[in-house]
């Protein structure tokens, strides 16, 4: 049977959607049915990554604007 | 404007026109995300020279953009070549090697493979729930500030902008392998980081 260790290594797959082969889905599965460690750790894993703090703000008006007048001066030279 | 807006075919055409008021638009949409990319290499101040440079090559270049990738991954490429110049500059480059820092969570296994220290119960449900706790947020600040750069890079890259592997890969000229095993050292820094938190309070 597929080692917790091993486990730990290939769940980046599980948890990011990285396509992995069936066969090596089946035995990740497999382990996480008999593993509450596993379990616990690849839940964990998914809310970790969800909780990182993104950047997803859009620019304010003004430094936008100010952004844009720079490539304005840069297209003079 | 959303993503999927600033993706959108018809957008691309205009700023590929030479669109003003479009070029406006996608400055204004992922000036952040892009500033936050430059910030996993270089200070506040470099970052924020760097994205200027990087939306002077972009406006110059958007004519030739032929929409092989997405516009965002072509945004970030040049953003990443734009930091790679300034980390030159100032006699630095990113060490891309995965082998030179040990996986944060081997120490929990035996030998055989099986956990030695598995992970504790994360409060996750509750009010007070683990992972939106201020205490944490800051730790986790200062472990990603110490983390080896090629990790932090490709963490923000796959995990907080949602790129694909492949196009991480192709911009930074690295192996798909090395972008997994980079990926995996920085998450498993972060739940090391977070599960010694939930064991003990502090970071």
């Amino acid at each position: 049977m597929l080692k917790c260790q091993h486990l730990v290594e290939k769940a980046d797959a599980l948890v990011d959607g990285t396509p992995i082969s069936r066969r090596e889905r089946f035995a990740l599965r497999l382990h996480l049915i008999m593993c509450r460690h596993c379990r616990r750790y690849v839940r964990q894993l998914r809310a970790l990554l969800g909780f990182l703090p993104r950047e997803e703000t859009p620019l304010d008006d003004a430094r936008t604007e100010a952004i844009l007048k720079k490539l304005d001066a840069s297209r003079d030279h | 404007m959303a993503d999927t807006q600033l993706e959108d075919p018809r957008f691309i055409e205009k700023l590929r026109q030479g669109d003003p008021v479009a070029f406006g638009q996608l400055v204004k949409g992922h000036h952040n995300m892009l500033l936050a990319t430059a910030r996993t290499l270089l200070s506040p101040a470099d970052a924020e020279e760097a994205v200027q440079d990087a939306w002077i090559a972009a406006h110059r270049a958007i004519a030739k953009f032929e929409g092989r990738s997405l516009l965002r991954t072509w945004l970030t490429r040049i953003v990443i070549n734009q930091a790679k110049m300034m980390l030159r500059k100032r006699g630095r480059e990113i060490q891309f090697d995965p082998t030179n820092d040990p996986d944060a969570l081997a120490h929990r296994f035996h030998g055989d493979g099986h956990w030695q220290h598995p992970p504790q119960h994360w409060e996750l449900s509750s009010p007070e729930n683990l992972l939106t706790r201020e205490e944490l947020r800051r730790c986790m600040e200062k472990h990603l500030h110490f983390m080896p750069d090629s990790q932090r890079l490709v963490l923000e890259l796959r995990d907080l902008q949602g790129l694909p592997a492949d196009d991480v890969c192709n911009m930074l000229e690295i192996s798909a392998s090395n972008v997994r095993v980079l990926l995996h050292r920085a998450r498993a820094r972060l739940f090391e980081m977070v599960d010694h938190f939930q064991e003990t309070g502090e970071c």
